[in-house]
C-alpha cells in the first residue's frame, strides 16, 4: 500500500508517532491518530502537501465507549486525495482543542458540533448557539437525547379519525364537501 | 328600531356625534361587506413563505401552466401588502418566529394558508425535536391543504376554495387570533419562553378593530406587560393589574 502513497504524504505520516492509516480507495485515506498529535498532523499537510481545504469536521457519539469520534476531512488540489483524520476523545469533559488556528473554516464547524454534540473546543472563537438559537435542551444529536420522547411532551398531534369526522362517516358522509 | 337620523343639526349636540346603534349599523355593514367580499375574493396577493420543500409547486401554480392569475392570484413581495400568507411545508420552530413576524405585519383581512401534510401534523417530519407539528396552535389557519407535496391542481382547487369562503364571508379565522390571542400567545410562549413578544401591540388592535373578547387577555399576555411594556399601551397594563 505505501508504495502507491505520494512519497510527500508517507513522509508527513511518518513524522507523527503512532499514525495508522488505512487506503480506503484509491484517492481515500483513512488516518486514526491520537488526540494530540492532530494539530502536528494538520500542519504539516497543510505546509508540505497543500492540504489547504478542510471540508469538514464531522462528529460520531459511541455510548458503548463514551467516547467522541471526531473526523477531519481534507483536501489537497495537488495531490487529489482525501485523508480523514479520526480522532476518538472521551466523553467527559468533551473538550478538545481547536484547529481555527490553521483552518479557519473551523469555526463554523467546531460552533456546529458543539451545539449538536456538545464538545467544547477551546481557542475557538464563537461557541454561541449556531443553528438551533432557540435550543435550550441537552445536544439533539446526541445518542442519548430522545428526539421521539421530546416531541412527545413538547407538541400535541392533530387526531387521524377525530369524533366529528366519525359521526359524519357514520351518517354515509365524507369531509368532502 | 331604527332612529331616524335629523340630517340637518348643530354640529355640536349630542345626537349629531352619536354612534350609530347596532342595528342601524348592520344593515350597512351586510351591503357594504357583501360588495367588498366579492371584490376582495377575485383580487388575493398570496405572500409565500418558502423555507420548506413545498415551493417548488409554485412555478407552474403561478406561471403559464396553471396560471393562478386567471383566478386573481398572484405572489407579493411584502407582508404589508398580501392577503394570503401561504406557508409551503414544514416550519421549524426558528422560521415559526419569523412567521408569526410577519403574519402580525400583515393587514387584516389575512388568510392564512397551510399547504403540504407538515403544517398539519408534521408530516414526514413527525419526530423531528426542531419543527413544529401543528400550525393552527400558533395562529389561526383558513385551510390546509393535505399532500406531500399537492400537486398545483390541489393547489388550485384549493384556492378555488379560499375565493369561495371570503366570498361567502366565510373566512374569519383571522378574526380569531384578536379573539383568542392569550390562547396563540401561549402555545408561543410554550416554545420561545415566557419572554417572547412582537413589536406588534395586538391587543390594541384588537380593542380598535371591536374584535376585543375575555379571552383576548388572559396569563399569558399578563407576561407582556413585564417582558415587552414597550410594545404594549398603558391601558393594556392597568387591565392586567
Amino acid at each position: 500500500m505505501s508504495q502507491q502513497l505520494p512519497e510527500v504524504l508517507a513522509s508527513v505520516f511518518k513524522k507523527i508517532p503512532n499514525l495508522v492509516f488505512k487506503e480506503q480507495t484509491a484517492r481515500r485515506l483513512r488516518v486514526e491518530l491520537r488526540p494530540d498529535a492532530l494539530p502536528a498532523l494538520l500542519e504539516l499537510l497543510k505546509g508540505r502537501a497543500g492540504y489547504l481545504h478542510l471540508s469538514a469536521i464531522s462528529c460520531v457519539d459511541w455510548p458503548e465507549n463514551d467516547e467522541f469520534e471526531l473526523v477531519y476531512h481534507l483536501w489537497s488540489y495537488e495531490i487529489k486525495t482525501l485523508v480523514s483524520a479520526h480522532i476518538y476523545i472521551p466523553k467527559k469533559p468533551g473538550r478538545y482543542i481547536s484547529v481555527y488556528d490553521i483552518y479557519t473554516p473551523a469555526a463554523f464547524f467546531e460552533r456546529d458540533i458543539h451545539e449538536m454534540f456538545g464538545v467544547y473546543f477551546e481557542g475557538s472563537p464563537d461557541m454561541e448557539p449556531f443553528i438551533l438559537t432557540e435550543w435550550s435542551g441537552p445536544p439533539p444529536m446526541l445518542k442519548s437525547f430522545s428526539s421521539l420522547g421530546y416531541v412527545e411532551e413538547t407538541f400535541k398531534w392533530e387526531q387521524y379519525s377525530p369524533d366529528w369526522l366519525k359521526e359524519i362517516e357514520a351518517n354515509g358522509g365524507s369531509i368532502v364537501e | 328600531m331604527t332612529k331616524n337620523i335629523p340630517i340637518k343639526s348643530d354640529p355640536n349636540t349630542d345626537i349629531a356625534c352619536r354612534t350609530p346603534d347596532m342595528e342601524e349599523r348592520s344593515l350597512l355593514r351586510k351591503v357594504i361587506d357583501r360588495i367588498a367580499d366579492r371584490c376582495r375574493s377575485r383580487s388575493l396577493f398570496i405572500l409565500h413563505y418558502c423555507t420548506g420543500c413545498g415551493a417548488i409547486e409554485l412555478p407552474p401554480t403561478i406561471t403559464s401552466r396553471f396560471d393562478s392569475e386567471r383566478l386573481g392570484i398572484q405572489p407579493m413581495v411584502t407582508p404589508r401588502q398580501a392577503d394570503i400568507l401561504l406557508i409551503t411545508g414544514y416550519l421549524s420552530i426558528k422560521t415559526l418566529k419569523r412567521v408569526i413576524l410577519t403574519y402580525e405585519q400583515m393587514s387584516a383581512p389575512k388568510y392564512v394558508i397551510g399547504m403540504g401534510s407538515c403544517t398539519i401534523n408534521g408530516g414526514m417530519y413527525w419526530h423531528s425535536y426542531a419543527t413544529i407539528k401543528r400550525l393552527q396552535e400558533y395562529m389561526p389557519v383558513d385551510m390546509y391543504m393535505a399532500g406531500c407535496m399537492p400537486r398545483p391542481e390541489a393547489i388550485q382547487q384549493g384556492f378555488l376554495q379560499l375565493i369561495d369562503n371570503i366570498d361567502k364571508g366565510k373566512a374569519n379565522a383571522w378574526k380569531e387570533y384578536y379573539y383568542q390571542y392569550d390562547k396563540y400567545l401561549g402555545n408561543q410562549q410554550a416554545l420561545f419562553g415566557p419572554d417572547w413578544h412582537t413589536p406588534t401591540d395586538v391587543i390594541a388592535e384588537a380593542r380598535h378593530y371591536d374584535l376585543f373578547s375575555d379571552n383576548t387577555i388572559g396569563e399569558h399576555t399578563a407576561l407582556l406587560a413585564k417582558f415587552a411594556s414597550k410594545y404594549v399601551t398603558l391601558q393594556h397594563k392597568e387591565i392586567v393589574k
